[in-house]
C-alpha cells in the first residue's frame, strides 16, 4: 500500500492506521483516535496490569467480581463462542501456559505437568451471571485470542466516525476497514503469517475485517512434532497437524479471529470446519 | 482467498455484532475482492447546481455542475469539470438615475432599454450562456512531491478563455509542513457585441429625447475586431500542521493581466451642475492591472468531531483597489452520516482610484480612465449561510446550501460640481442576492 501511515505500538504489535486521501493532520487525528481505543482496550483486558479487570478477576481467590459493562459483554461473548466451539474456545485456557513455554525450544512439558493444571481450565467450571464472574481459585481468564480482534473493529468504528474517508486499521496482522478506497478499489494487504518461506497471502479487503492464527515464532519442536501455541482447552495440549497458519477474511475482524483460531484448534480439520462454517479464508501449511 | 460470495457462519455472525453493536458492520457484502473482480467503481461524480437570484429583478442565473475524477490511487487523481452558466436579468450600466426617463440603446445598436424616472438604469439586454471545461492531472514526485497541471476553456458569446496552469507541492518535516507554488496563464477574447466602443466616446443615444447628439458617427469608433487580455498568475504557499487537531496555511499570490480590461457595454454618466444627464460615455480602464493577494487560513478540528475553518484574505492592487475578506465555516459532525454547516463571510472594498460615480460636463475630455461599474466603487458585503449534507449508506452523498448576500454601496467619485444636484439620487446601487445549492455525489 502506498498510502502514509499512522503507526504505533499497542498490544505486543506494530499498528498502522492509512486514511486513504487524507493530508498529515488528518492522519494523525484518525491515528491519534485508533491508538487511543487500541490502548483502552489493552489496558482493560492486559493480563500483565495490575489495575485492571482482568488482574481483579485472576486475583480474586474464589471471590466473586463484579465487572464493567464491556467485560460483561465480551464475557457473555466469551460463553457463547465457548458453546457454539464445543469447548475449543475458551478464555480460561490461558493457565496452560505455566506448563508451556513456547519459546522454540524443545521443552515439552510431561503429562503430569499438564494434567496437574487440567483442572482450572474449562468455562464450564466458570459461575457467570452477569455482570458477576465467580471462578474456582486458581483459575485466570485471558482475553488475549480475540482480544486484539475487538480492539481493531472498535477502533475502526471510532475512525468512521472521525474522518470521511476509507480507513484501514493493522495491528500486527489482525486488521479490518471502514470499506473500499477513495478509488472505490479494495485495500491490497500481504499478511505476514510469520511462517518463513511461505507465500504470503495478499488480502484485497473492501470491507470488514482479516485476522490471522498460526503458530507464527511461538512454537515447541520436539522429534520432528511442531506443537504450536494454540492449547486445546480439553486436554490441554497443542493441536499438531493442521495448518501453520490461517488467514479468515469476514465482516469483522473479531469474527475473522474467532473462525481463524477456532480452525487452528481443529488441527488437521482446519479447513473441514472453515467450509463448514461457509468462511472466506487461505491456509499456510 | 478461496471464494469470494461466503456469507459464513449465521449464529457466529449474530454473535460478534451483538457484541460488537451495529455501528461497525457496514452493509453485507463479500469481504474479500479477488484481482479480477475489481470493483467497477473508478469514477467519482460531484455534479451539482447553482441558482443565484438577485432581488429586483436583477441577474438571475442557474449553473449545473458535473466534475468527475478519477482515483488511480498513488495519489495519482485525473479530473474533469464541465460548468454550463445561464444568466439573465439586469445589471447596472453605470449611468446615473435621471429626474425624467432615461433610453439607451443596447449594445448592438438595435435594441434599447429604459429606465424610468429616479431610477438606476440597468441594462436587461444580456443573456448569455457561458460553457467553461477544465481538465486536471495530479500526480506524485518522489517521495515527498506533487505535482498538477491543467487546462482550461471557457466560452461566451462575445467572450473566449483559455488557459493553462501548473503546480507543484512538497511535504517536509514528515508531511507537517508543505510548500507549495503554481503558475498559470489565461489567454481572453472579447468580442464585444458590435465592436468595443472608444474610451470615453459619446454613447449613440438620446437623453429623454432633448439632446440630439450627432453622434452616428461615434460609432465608428468600435470595430468588429476582437479584444485580448492576458493574465499571469503565480502563488506560492506553506501549510503548516501544529498540532494533529490544527494547521495554518498561507499564501501569497501575485496576478498581473494586460490587455483590455474596459467592459465594453458600461458607460458613464456626464451630468451638469443639476445633476441631470447631458450625455453618456463608454467607461475606459486602464490596459494593465496587478494584484497581490495575502491569505491566511486557520483550521481546527473540534471535540473530535466538528471542523471549525477561519481564513482573512487582503488583496491590494494598482488601481487602488483593496480589499479585505474574513470567511469562517463551521462544520457540525452531528452524526456518522449527517452534517450542518453555517458559514458567514464579510467582504469590504475600497474603489478604484478612476471610479466616478458620474463625470461632471467636460470632466470627459479630461480624464483618461473612468468607470462607473459599482464593482470597482467601494461597498461592503456579508454572506450568511447553511448547509446540510448527508452520507447515504451506499457512500453517495447528498447536501444543499441556501445562502444570503446582502451588499452596501458608500457613496464615492461624485463630482463636486454636481454634488449638490446628485444629492437627490441613490448612486450606489445596494444589492441582496440569494444563492441555493444542491450537490450529489456518487460513485460510478
Amino acid at each position: 500500500m502506498d498510502a502514509a501511515a499512522g503507526r504505533f505500538t499497542a498490544m505486543a504489535s506494530p499498528c498502522e492506521v492509512l486514511v486513504d486521501g487524507a493530508d498529515a493532520a488528518e492522519l494523525r487525528r484518525v491515528t491519534r483516535v485508533v491508538e487511543n481505543e487500541v490502548r483502552r482496550i489493552e489496558q482493560l483486558w492486559s493480563r500483565y496490569r495490575p489495575d485492571n479487570v482482568v488482574h481483579k478477576i485472576n486475583t480474586a481467590g474464589g471471590r466473586a467480581v463484579t465487572v464493567d459493562d464491556e467485560t460483561a459483554q465480551f464475557l457473555d461473548y466469551a460463553a457463547h463462542l465457548h458453546e457454539w466451539s464445543n469447548g475449543l474456545f475458551d478464555v480460561t485456557s490461558g493457565v496452560l501456559r505455566r506448563a508451556w513455554k513456547f519459546d522454540g525450544s524443545d521443552r515439552v512439558p510431561a503429562q503430569s505437568q499438564v494434567d496437574a493444571l487440567l483442572p482450572l481450565v474449562g468455562w464450564g467450571h466458570v459461575s457467570w451471571q452477569s455482570p458477576v464472574l465467580k471462578m474456582p481459585m486458581g483459575m485466570e481468564i485471558d482475553f488475549g485470542g480475540i482480544g486484539k480482534e475487538y480492539a481493531v473493529d472498535r477502533a475502526c468504528a471510532l475512525a468512521r466516525h472521525a474522518t470521511s474517508r476509507p480507513v484501514l486499521v493493522n495491528c500486527g496482522g489482525d486488521l479490518a476497514c471502514t470499506g473500499p478506497r477513495a478509488d472505490g478499489e479494495p485495500w491490497q494487504v500481504g499478511i505476514d503469517t510469520g511462517v518463513p518461506g511461505a507465500a504470503t497471502p495478499l488480502v484485497r479487503l473492501s470491507q470488514g475485517g482479516v485476522a490471522t492464527s498460526g503458530d507464527a515464532n511461538r512454537f515447541l519442536l520436539k522429534d520432528g512434532v511442531r506443537y504450536p501455541h494454540v492449547l486445546d482447552p480439553r486436554n490441554g495440549w497443542p493441536v499438531t497437524g493442521g495448518p501453520r497458519a490461517i488467514t479468515v477474511a469476514a465482516q469483522t475482524c473479531t469474527e475473522a479471529g474467532v473462525l481463524s483460531t477456532v480452525a487452528l484448534l481443529h488441527g488437521a480439520g482446519a479447513e473441514a470446519f472453515l467450509e463448514d462454517n461457509d468462511a472466506d479464508f487461505s491456509l499456510t501449511w | 482467498m478461496k471464494d469470494k460470495r461466503r456469507h459464513g457462519n449465521a449464529a457466529l455472525r449474530a454473535a460478534t455484532l451483538g457484541l460488537l453493536g451495529a455501528a461497525v458492520v457496514p452493509a453485507p457484502a463479500s469481504a474479500l475482492e479477488t484481482p479480477g473482480e475489481q470493483l467497477a467503481k473508478k469514477w467519482e461524480f460531484d455534479t451539482g447546481l447553482l441558482v443565484y437570484s438577485e432581488s429586483g429583478g436583477r441577474v438571475q442565473a442557474a449553473e449545473p455542475v458535473l466534475k468527475a475524477t478519477r482515483n488511480f490511487g498513488d495519489d495519482r487523481m485525473l479530473s474533469f469539470k464541465l460548468v454550463l452558466d445561464t444568466l439573465t436579468g439586469a445589471s447596472p450600466n453605470g449611468a446615473t438615475p435621471a429626474s425624467t426617463p432615461q433610453t439607451f440603446t443596447g449594445p448592438s445598436g438595435s435594441g434599447s432599454y429604459r429606465a424610468n424616472a429616479g431610477e438606476m438604469p440597468l441594462d436587461d439586454s444580456f443573456k448569455d450562456t457561458r460553457v467553461s471545461l477544465s481538465a486536471d492531472y495530479l500526480f506524485p514526485v518522489g517521495e515527498n512531491g506533487k505535482f498538477g497541471y491543467g487546462l482550461t476553456a471557457s466560452k461566451e458569446f462575445d467572450f473566449l478563455s483559455a488557459g493553462a496552469n501548473a503546480r507543484y507541492s512538497h511535504d517536509f518535516n514528515q508531511g507537517n509542513t508543505t510548500l507549495s507554488a503554481g503558475l498559470s496563464y489565461e489567454a481572453d477574447e472579447i468580442s464585444a457585441v458590435g465592436g468595443a466602443p472608444v474610451p470615453l466616446a459619446l454613447m449613440p443615444a438620446a437623453v429623454s429625447g432633448e439632446v440630439e447628439n450627432e453622434n452616428e458617427d461615434e460609432d465608428e469608433g468600435g470595430g468588429p475586431g476582437a479584444e485580448t487580455k492576458g493574465v499571469v498568475d503565480v502563488i506560492v504557499g506553506l501549510t503548516q500542521v501544529l498540532d494533529p487537531n490544527s494547521l495554518v496555511q498561507f499564501n501569497y499570490s501575485l496576478s498581473t493581466s494586460s490587455g483590455y480590461h474596459t467592459d465594453p457595454y458600461k458607460v458613464l454618466s456626464v451630468v451638469g451642475a443639476d445633476g441631470e444627464p447631458l450625455r453618456y460615455v463608454y467607461e475606459s480602464r486602464p490596459d494593465a492591472r496587478t494584484k497581490h493577494a495575502v491569505f491566511a487560513r486557520y483550521k481546527r478540528y473540534l471535540f473530535a468531531r466538528d471542523v471549525f475553518d477561519l481564513s482573512y484574505r487582503y488583496m491590494t492592487d494598482d488601481w487602488k483597489v483593496q480589499s479585505s475578506t474574513i470567511d469562517s465555516l463551521y462544520r457540525w459532525n452531528f452524526n456518522s452520516t449527517n452534517y450542518v454547516e453555517p458559514h458567514l463571510r464579510w467582504y469590504q472594498q475600497s474603489a478604484a482610484d478612476f471610479y466616478h460615480a458620474a463625470l461632471y460636463d467636460g470632466e470627459e475630455t479630461r480624464v483618461t480612465e473612468a468607470s462607473a461599474d459599482p464593482r470597482l466603487g467601494a461597498f461592503s458585503g456579508y454572506t450568511v449561510g447553511l448547509k446540510y449534507g448527508h452520507t447515504m449508506q451506499s457512500g453517495n452523498s447528498w447536501s444543499a446550501r441556501l445562502e444570503y448576500y446582502q451588499q452596501t454601496g458608500k457613496r464615492e467619485g461624485v463630482p463636486e460640481e454636481a454634488a449638490a444636484g446628485l444629492s437627490k439620487f441613490k448612486l450606489e446601487p445596494d444589492l441582496s442576492a440569494v444563492m441555493f445549492t444542491v450537490g450529489y455525489r456518487f460513485k460510478w
